[in-house]
């Protein structure tokens, strides 16, 4: 039994159930958007055992070979969101998605992907220590509430660009004169400044042992939002060099996930540069743009994933959530 | 200088400060990342300041740091507007796990990629890792509706390092510091049903009560390298 959690009409997952449906797999779709009438029962012993029901369907989570993550925050979906967090309802999907992120932590099947291998993304400069020791080369950096200071490395480095430091998606940003007035606003919240690295953006999805990488061309600073600004974006499948696509592997293997979009960009002088790792990407947007089967790939690995022996479980800690509000 | 990591209105904080005052130990809150001071230049944190207690320092003058927070709390950070917090509050814990995790001082516990001190775990893990060792779990129940379970004298083991303080045996004690192994960190309560060998687990903290003069005095010796201080609490 392969396990999806999220949104069924959200592309990646909606890809992912299609292609698994397609190959004859067993697939339980849990949608988040039945939060409120779903029950989660954990046994919690030296394996992580219970059941979950959902809309009258009920799956023995033993039975489980792998699950696909894409879980939004479940507290902001309509009816729960609306009802606020002193309600049943907001208590009760906070139990649910506690129960099913522990769950997911420790169940020995196949997590795509685990929640603490995805948890590196929280902090990108954190998650740059990685990249790092994985032989990328990252960008000069500063984090600073000190508006004098990213004054210095601005005039070190010429041209910088701004970015978040969590895993809060932010629109990445060229730092430029008409921002001067608004510098002092960093003494408020540490802010990341980062020097400009010219060049071509690839999208490199890592999927088990597959290698999917594109070519990104925009004159946006942040493709993503090149639309948005009026900016053009072109991917295209391309290669990358064999010790690129094996440090990118060797890098989402130590990060302990089983796939990731991993961002890079190779600079002039042909150094690769890895700004971030991905460890839930959103992959249709590059599929359906590259034409590349990541989607298959995906569905091929959880679809393989055999049942793991458990030992028996011999004390418990349980852990249930029946909604009654 | 030694530094404390913590909400403004945690009282052990505040207490271990005072005790440590000596050792010029300064409590960092919220408050500190919204000020002017902090320059984080990452792959080279010798160059480095922050700010600590409302003042500017060098980060290669802190000695060892004991954090006392999973994150930074948004609703402590009354200074940003409310819409803002939330981001605000983010961005901090994800600057402040970055800026620990590269300090070369003792740091208790570790940031992690889930939480500035430790490994983040709910008690599910806790207990799952506590059963993998072959410690017994008693059942403990997460249902509103289910009767308080009947524990006859609890005891906790404190892990500080390599040392393990309380009243429990030898085994139990080996235990707790096995526990802490298995969650890579070096300051940990255990408690158990009982002090004696073979008592059940019932949960783990990461967070223990700092204020008893043994366990400060542990924390002070782990930072310090072992060396006796006149800070140690109940020193002439």
């Amino acid at each position: 039994m392969i396990l999806l959690w999220g949104l069924p009409e959200e592309t990646p997952v909606a890809a992912v159930r299609h292609t698994l449906e397609r190959l004859g797999a067993r697939v339980f779709m849990l949608d988040q958007r039945a939060v409120l009438q779903t029950e989660v029962e954990l046994s919690i012993g030296t394996v992580a055992g219970g059941m979950v029901r959902s809309r009258g369907q009920e799956i023995d989570l033993g039975e489980v070979t792998a699950l696909y993550l894409r879980p939004y925050d479940t507290r902001r979906l309509p009816g729960v969101r609306d009802r606020g967090p002193r309600s049943p309802a907001w208590r009760h999907a906070v139990t649910v998605d506690e129960a099913l992120w522990t769950w997911a932590d420790l169940t020995p099947a196949l997590v795509v992907n685990r929640p603490s291998a995805q948890a590196t993304n929280n902090s990108k400069p954190y998650q740059a220590q990685c990249v790092s020791r994985a032989g990328f080369e990252t960008p000069e950096t500063l984090i600073t509430t000190d508006p004098e200071a990213v004054r210095e490395f601005w005039a070190t480095h010429h041209t910088l660009v701004y970015k978040s430091i969590s895993g809060v998606r932010s629109i990445v940003s060229t730092l430029d004169v008409e921002h001067v007035p608004r510098l002092r606003q960093v003494s408020w919240c540490p802010t990341q400044f980062q020097r400009y690295i010219p060049g071509d953006d690839h999208r490199v999805h890592v999927v088990g042992n597959h290698i999917f990488a594109c070519r990104i061309t925009s004159s946006a600073t942040d493709y993503r939002y090149a639309t948005r600004q009026a900016e053009d974006v072109q991917i295209q499948a391309c290669e990358i060099p064999p010790d690129c696509a094996a440090r990118c592997k060797t890098l989402v293997a130590n990060l302990g996930l089983e796939i990731a979009g991993v961002d890079l960009r190779r600079s002039p002088d042909g150094a690769w540069y890895c700004f971030e790792v991905n460890p839930s990407p959103g992959f249709t947007y590059y599929q359906e743009a590259s034409g590349q089967p990541i989607d298959e790939a995906i569905a091929r690995l959880l679809a393989a994933a055999k049942r793991r022996a458990a030992a028996p479980v011999r004390v418990h800690e349980s852990y249930r959530s029946k909604h009654k509000g | 200088m030694l530094v404390v990591i913590a909400s403004i209105n945690d009282p052990i904080a505040r207490a271990l400060v005072g005790l440590w005052a000596p050792l010029d130990c300064r409590l960092l809150t919220a408050a500190d990342l919204s000020r002017v001071g902090w320059r984080c230049y990452v792959g080279t944190p010798s160059s480095s300041t922050a700010v600590v207690g409302g003042r500017m320092v060098d980060a290669s003058d802190i000695d060892g740091v004991v954090t006392r927070l999973p994150s930074v709390l948004e609703h402590e950070l009354v200074r940003i507007a409310p819409a803002d917090r939330a981001y605000a509050a983010a961005e901090m814990s994800a600057f402040l796990t970055f800026w620990l995790s590269q300090l070369g001082c003792p740091v208790l516990n570790r940031p992690t990629a889930t939480c500035l001190a430790g490994p983040g775990w709910r008690r599910e893990r806790w207990a799952y890792e506590a059963a993998l060792l072959g410690i017994p779990v008693g059942t403990v129940s997460r249902r509103a509706d289910s009767a308080p379970p009947v524990r006859t004298q609890p005891a906790t083991a404190t892990v500080v390092g390599p040392r393990c303080l309380g009243q429990v045996s030898p085994s139990l004690a080996v235990r707790a510091r096995q526990l802490a192994d298995a969650a890579s960190v070096d300051l940990l309560s255990v408690t158990f049903s009982g002090r004696q060998s073979g008592a059940a687990f019932l949960h783990a903290d990461p967070w223990p009560d700092l204020a008893p003069p043994p366990v400060a005095n542990a924390v002070l010796d782990y930072i310090l390298g072992g060396a006796v201080h006149p800070a140690r609490a109940g020193a002439p």
